[in-house]
């Protein structure tokens, strides 16, 4: 008997036992089902903090912070360090050659005024690779240039949040703002940036907010109107492509410890963040396999359960099949066979209550959730290994099976 | 000669205690013969018939079929030849109860293996046809009398046209009438030039053969010609 043919004749049983089929499914398909709500759930997870840091500036980029003892601990080098500045941000761009984008920041909360308005507003000092290290689209006008570094510009570019606040409607390209007094021409309104993370009632705050809600300068006219130092609140650089952000790495550490004379400093790659986030999921992830892991060994057991108790429903049966000219291979396969074309149904329909599930979570607790083909071949994999592993005890013992003790079973 | 055996003999070993089921048979079967194995429970005939079924293997002696050794023989080969060789009818027609007679009738086939679906099906009928059972193709075994599925379990025997047809007491569980008719369709292939071997305890049966082989203890007791 061909493969084909065991297919076709178990299917034929599984389609004659119809309750027998349907006890020995709902384990199954429990058990298919779980692995696929599962793995879209890590994968939703993992995919949303992707795509989180994707909004944020791709993984290309790494983040300087400054890393010193308290200080009643510092040593002497560390006192004498000048921590961060818009200079050691020069040196990396001149210095480095796997850099392509570096972003130096200084935050201030300074006064800014339009009109009859007045707020204390968040101002951050930076140059023209801010909207492209952090991926921020500008929505009107245009951002700082180097020009405006080079000349110490009196040029602002709004967030969305704060033109609202100052403008409203009002076209505000052109217009003069004052910040502590200093008029500055408004160049550009940048795009809105969102980001929601879903679940965890987290899901109306926007956590890309701060963007919004800030003014942007040229950093060197930050330095000359406002600050006492160079000093900065946080540097991003990234390299040129994924491949070099080792490199990158290698070189900016260097740099810096060539002219800070000791380490207090930390070059920190989003995948580093990435991977620490991920690792505090792994947790879930655990318990998550472990639920799909139980119900597909239960719909194994039950699987071999049934599988063993119509073995001896049909102990007859085997005892024809061999009579007639079956061997005990024909037997083991064909047995093995109905519990693949068991599990194998089983392991598609759910597959089907999978993804059914899959939307419910996505639709009611709102958490993330990402269904790749992967998944459903891992499903369904699983769904087949069960049953091969729990079909094999059962098809091993039919086929096992004497046929003059089978043909004489009442 | 068809069958011929030499000395056999077969042991059960149940632990404490040794069961000598046959304690040496010889004998030998003709082409084309009509032979009743006799004797009553208990006799060993049972056992007899497994082994010539090949359903069973002697602990000792030979067993020469169609001029093969078949005793030494295990697992797919005895197979092979069981399903080659032997056609089965037994006592309680031992047909698959889900499926329709035509799937149950080409059965054997499926395991002879070469051919396909469509054709199975068309020797099945035939073998069916030629039972008296053309209209009942469809038909589950449930839905058959006791006669109608000895006649369907005849059908599946000869579907491979074995060089024996090898029945266990197929009256047994019929009336008398019904009986006479399994026995007239043995009869009949016998007629034909078929070799048919009874096993019964059933002497009215027995005397539709042309030779009976009564076996006692183990052994055989009496051979008689009609």
């Amino acid at each position: 008997m061909n493969l084909l043919e065991s297919v076709g004749a178990g299917a034929r049983d599984m389609a004659s036992h119809k309750g027998r089929a349907v006890i020995t499914i709902v384990g199954i398909v429990l058990g298919t089902a779980s692995v696929v709500a599962v793995l879209s759930l890590m994968r939703g997870g993992e995919k949303q903090t992707e795509d989180f840091f994707d909004e944020m500036g791709g993984l290309r980029e790494l983040r300087i912070t400054n890393q010193h003892s308290h200080d009643i601990f510092q040593t002497a080098a560390e006192r004498a360090s000048e921590r961060l500045t818009y200079r050691d941000a020069q040196a990396i761009r001149r210095e480095c050659p796997s850099v392509l984008t570096v972003d130096p920041e200084i935050t201030e909360f300074l006064a800014v005024a339009y009109g009859e308005k007045t707020f204390q507003m968040k101002v951050l000092g930076t140059n023209r690779d801010y909207p492209h290290a952090d991926n921020m689209p500008v929505a009107e006008g245009r951002f700082i240039t180097d020009k405006d570094c080079e000349n110490y510009a009196n040029v602002v570019m709004m967030g969305p949040t704060y033109k609202e606040d100052l403008f409203g409607e009002e076209e505000a390209i052109g217009k003069t703002i004052t910040i502590e007094g200093i008029p500055f021409e408004v160049v550009g309104i940048m795009q809105k940036k969102e980001f929601y993370f879903e679940g965890s009632g987290g899901s109306d705050r926007n956590v890309l907010e701060w963007f919004n809600r800030s003014h942007y300068i040229p950093i060197t006219t930050m330095v000359r109107r406002f600050t006492v130092n160079d000093r900065l609140d946080g540097l991003e650089i990234s390299a040129t492509t994924i491949e070099a952000v080792p490199a990158l790495t290698e070189e900016a550490n260097r740099v810096l410890l060539r002219r800070h004379g000791v380490e207090d400093f930390n070059v920190e790659s989003k995948s580093d963040q990435i991977r620490q986030r991920n690792e505090q999921e792994a947790f879930f992830n655990i318990i998550f396999w472990a639920v799909a892991f139980v119900s597909l060994f239960v719909g194994g057991v039950v699987i071999a359960n049934i599988m063993l108790a119509s073995i001896t429903e049909r102990i007859r049966e085997i005892g024809v099949r061999k009579a007639i000219g079956a061997s005990s291979r024909d037997v083991f396969i064909q047995f093995l066979v109905e519990a693949l074309v068991v599990t194998a149904s089983g392991g598609a329909l759910g597959i089907l209550l999978g993804l059914g599930m899959v939307a419910l979570t996505d639709k009611v607790l709102n958490m993330p959730t990402a269904v790749t083909p992967g998944i459903l071949l891992i499903a369904f994999g699983c769904s087949v290994a069960v049953g091969v592993i729990f079909g094999l005890f059962p098809a091993i013992r039919a086929a096992r099976l004497d046929p003059v003790e089978a043909l004489r079973y009442q | 000669m068809l069958i011929r055996t030499e000395d056999l003999t077969k042991t059960y070993d149940l632990g404490e205690v040794e069961v000598r089921a046959l304690r040496g048979v010889t004998f030998g079967i003709e082409e084309g013969e009509y032979v009743a194995i006799m004797g009553p429970s208990g006799s060993g005939k049972s056992t007899l018939m497994h082994i010539l079924g090949c359903l069973d293997t002697p602990s000792t002696g030979r067993y020469f079929l169609n001029g093969t050794e078949v005793s030494d023989l295990h697992g797919r080969a005895l197979a092979r030849v069981r399903n080659k060789e032997i056609g089965f009818v037994f006592q309680n027609f031992n047909l698959l109860p889900r499926v329709d007679l035509v799937a149950n009738v080409a059965l054997p086939l499926v395991y002879l293996g070469g051919m396909n679906r469509s054709d199975r099906r068309k020797q099945a009928e035939g073998a069916l046809d030629s039972v008296g059972l053309g209209h009942r193709l469809k038909h589950r075994p449930n839905e058959l009398s006791g006669g109608e599925r000895q006649r369907a379990s005849i059908a599946r025997a000869l579907v491979n046209e074995p060089s024996i047809l090898l029945a266990d007491e197929p009256t047994g569980n019929l009336d008398q009438k019904t009986g006479r008719e399994i026995m007239a369709i043995l009869d009949e292939l016998s007629g034909a030039g078929k070799t048919v071997i009874i096993v019964t305890h059933d002497s009215n049966v027995a005397s539709h053969a042309r030779r009976t082989v009564e076996i006692e203890d183990g052994a055989i007791a009496r051979e008689g010609r009609a």
